[in-house]
């Protein structure tokens, strides 16, 4: 008896931490998670939750290196979606052009795809928020130059208003912040092995589990397949100061439309 | 001998010069000047003591509230053949009577609306909504509806009377009791008539018709006969291609853009009764906004399919408005429409909501299906027309000719059955960069992985290329798809397989 008050206070301290939404705990992880559309990558598909990428949420892909398959890792489930689905596919200012042939090379109709361009941060904000809680696109697709934490958030929400699923291109070096985006992934060239292209995957944030160990994606498409019979040219190795042109890095900025300047005191309706 | 000339009704607008300006008959006194004389007012107005033909200073004496509008004939026609416009949704025979009436022939049209009764509830109802009021007259003739309306006879009672007149076509026994001024005819023959000591229709009708012809000429017995229905009268139909204009006047000035949405919205209300009425829809529609101290300000909506719904309009316009901001001042917001196409008959979705699964695979429905062009149209008046669009392939082996945008308003899509079978990277360069004249390098070595295709096209229309492509791959991993000008020997960088 009198046992049960010491056992009492030495619960609380507990309970009141357990009641604290900032405590995660692994029992309590939402076990439903939906079926989702598979990303046609079968190891891809395990580390996923609902084996699939998410039909909605905010989908974060991390990468510095751009023409290492980071659409191409896409291309199965947008071919799916637009397939699928009476619903667009929203590409918001893509840094170039989004190839059609390569498209539907990809599988993707092209009915399906809309592009918008906005010219100011606010209507770039406010294409991202109003398409993604439309109910009328299956995938928005953007590739913020910056964008905060809080309007991370806010797409978010909307994406779940909407049903929609929302993909973000960001930098790699936006992997060390936190994001509020529900999956995230980075992506690193994969070292060369076989003919098929391929590309090392990491998620460093997922639901139910931490993060995934470095994966490799092997595409199907043959493109590094060296043709038969063919010379490889002999290529002189310049050095860096006799180079006139910059890296492509530095001319990507050009090529976007979008805006570049971060506003932190911007706040879109 | 009565010719059989059907039913007409006559829609008489005695406040028409006030309501071109002050629709809403507030509680302001409105006055309507010419030549420094008051010629219309208000109830208001009216009521102040106000009379016709008072000098404007009166007026400012008796009350310093007192609006004054210049009196404006070209905006009273206007008016009035947009009213014409609207009354085609009752009939499609409506004709214009100068200065302030409208005919419609509603001999067909009797049984759609259920007898007169109904019919008429139906038009004052529509009339209030628009914000006029008028004075309606049915009879026999155009003439004798025109006379009964501006008489305002109908109005004082005698309604089922004058059905019972209808049917038995005596046209001429129910003008018996109308003053002769009320007769379309000139002064001196009115005041002729008044001499001879005739008031009323009936003495006029009970002299032999010889006589008056040998007296006043047969332009006044030809009146007479198509007045009682002896003679045809044909009317002249207002058959002109649909337009829609109306606008709404403040009586002071407007400042805040937020208090433009309530006049937005009714005009939009009324372009929805027009588009309805006529079975049409609009896919582009105009704002004005004015102030008789600054230069107008317009913005135009564009819809990525033709529609009629206001409340689409409503958002739509909105969006448009605090694009463009307001003006400082705003004294006039008028809306246009000139473009308009035909409705199709829509079958509605009896399972509403419902998703189907059609023969392509796709689930599908109505809602979906609105809500997907309610985006675009949403984007479209945000971003403008060119700034949200789709892609589809082009005929054309250039690759940077093998695509096109799209608008979302025409989808002229090109479609090719049997793709290319060489890979094609998914993003491309707007244009080419420049990356050596002699080897492919780009800030490191790049190394060829399959090519060339060779790709030699369009030297007719001097944007001919002549291009060995390859792809190649850059030591960081990265595949790009870059070409040899065949010609200098020079290196491109075309497109990233991202």
């Amino acid at each position: 008896m009198g046992e049960t008050p010491s056992n009492k206070s030495a619960d609380q301290p507990l309970d009141s931490l357990l009641q604290s939404a900032g405590l995660w705990r692994a029992s309590s992880i939402d076990c439903h998670v939906k079926t989702n559309c598979s990303s046609g990558f079968s190891q891809l598909d395990q580390e996923l939750p609902g084996s699939g990428w998410p039909s909605d949420g905010i989908t974060e892909i991390l990468h510095d290196q751009s023409g290492i398959g980071e659409f191409r890792l896409l291309g199965p489930a947008l071919a799916r979606l637009s397939q699928s689905q009476n619903r667009w596919l929203h590409l918001v200012s893509p840094p170039y052009i989004p190839y059609p042939p390569a498209l539907l090379q990809a599988g993707i109709d092209l009915t399906r795809i809309i592009v918008s361009q906005p010219k100011t941060l606010k209507d770039y904000l406010w294409v991202l928020e109003k398409s993604l809680s439309s109910q009328s696109c299956s995938a928005v697709i953007a590739w913020p130059a910056k964008i905060h934490n809080k309007q991370i958030r806010r797409l978010q929400l909307a994406s779940k208003e909407g049903n929609c699923w929302g993909i973000l291109f960001r930098s790699e070096k936006m992997s060390a912040d936190s994001s509020p985006a529900e999956l995230r992934i980075r992506l690193r060239p994969a070292a060369r092995i076989k003919d098929s292209s391929a590309v090392s995957l990491k998620i460093l944030k997922r639901r139910g589990k931490w993060e995934s160990d470095d994966i490799n994606i092997e595409f199907s498409d043959q493109l590094q397949r060296p043709m038969p019979g063919f010379n490889e040219m002999i290529v002189r190795d310049l050095g860096e100061s006799s180079m006139v042109h910059g890296s492509l890095r530095d001319e990507e900025e050009n090529f976007y439309p979008g805006p570049t300047t971060p506003d932190p005191a911007y706040e879109y309706q | 001998m009565n010719t059989n000339n059907g039913i007409w009704l006559c829609l008489h607008f005695s406040q028409l010069p006030i309501e071109v300006f002050d629709r809403h008959q507030q509680e302001k006194p409105v006055v309507i000047i010419s030549r420094q004389r008051v010629v219309y007012m208000n109830v208001s107005a009216q009521k102040l003591g106000i009379t016709p033909g008072s000098s404007m200073n009166t007026a400012y004496t008796i009350s310093e509230q007192v609006v004054s509008f210049e009196r404006d004939e070209e905006k009273e026609l206007a008016t009035l053949s947009q009213l014409a416009q609207w009354a085609y949704q009752f009939s499609p025979n409506v004709s214009i009577k100068v200065p302030h009436s409208i005919l419609l022939d509603i001999t067909g049209c009797l049984k759609l609306f259920r007898g007169i009764k109904n019919l008429k509830a139906t038009i004052s109802e529509g009339l209030n909504r628009l914000g006029f009021t008028a004075a309606t007259g049915i009879n026999g003739t155009p003439m004798s509806a025109l006379c009964f309306a501006e008489s305002g006879f109908a109005e004082s009672g005698a309604e089922k009377a004058s059905i019972e007149i209808i049917h038995s076509d005596r046209v001429a026994d129910s003008l018996h009791p109308i003053p002769i001024q009320f007769l379309r005819i000139d002064e001196h023959i009115q005041n002729t008539l008044h001499q001879m000591g005739i008031s009323r229709c009936q003495q006029l009708f009970e002299l032999p018709i010889d006589g008056l012809n040998r007296r006043f000429g047969i332009f006044f017995t030809d009146y007479l006969q198509r007045l009682t229905g002896e003679k045809p009268d044909p009317q002249k139909f207002v058959a002109d291609k649909p337009r829609f204009r109306s606008d709404v006047t403040f009586l002071s000035d407007v400042t805040n853009t937020q208090s433009l949405v309530f006049p937005m919205k009714r005009l939009l209300g009324e372009l929805q009764d027009f588009l309805i009425g006529r079975q049409l829809l609009v896919n582009q529609f105009r704002f004005k906004l004015s102030h008789r101290n600054h230069s107008p300000k317009e913005f135009t909506i564009f819809l990525a399919n033709p529609d009629n719904d206001a409340q689409m309009f409503l958002i739509l316009s909105q969006l448009q408005l605090d694009k463009v901001g307001g003006m400082p001042e705003i004294d006039n917001v008028s809306l246009a429409a000139g473009i308009f196409f035909e409705a199709e008959a829509d079958s509605g979705d009896l399972f509403h909501g419902t998703q189907f699964k059609q023969k392509d695979g796709r689930t599908h429905s109505k809602a979906e299906e609105a809500r997907a062009v309610r985006l675009i149209n949403m984007m479209t008046a945000r971003l403008g027309p060119q700034a949200c669009f789709g892609l589809s392939l082009a005929n054309d082996h250039r690759p940077e000719f093998a695509w096109k945008p799209v608008t979302m308003a025409t989808k002229d899509c090109w479609h090719d059955d049997q793709p290319s079978g060489n890979a094609r990277p998914l993003y491309l360069l707007p244009t080419p960069k420049f990356l050596s004249p002699d080897v492919p390098y780009l800030s490191g070595k790049l190394e060829l992985l399959q090519g060339p295709e060779r790709i030699d096209f369009g030297w007719w229309d001097n944007k001919g290329i002549a291009r060995d492509y390859y792809i190649a791959q850059h030591h960081s991993g990265a595949l790009y798809w870059i070409y040899q000008h065949l010609h200098d020997r020079s290196w491109y960088l075309h497109g990233i397989f991202s």
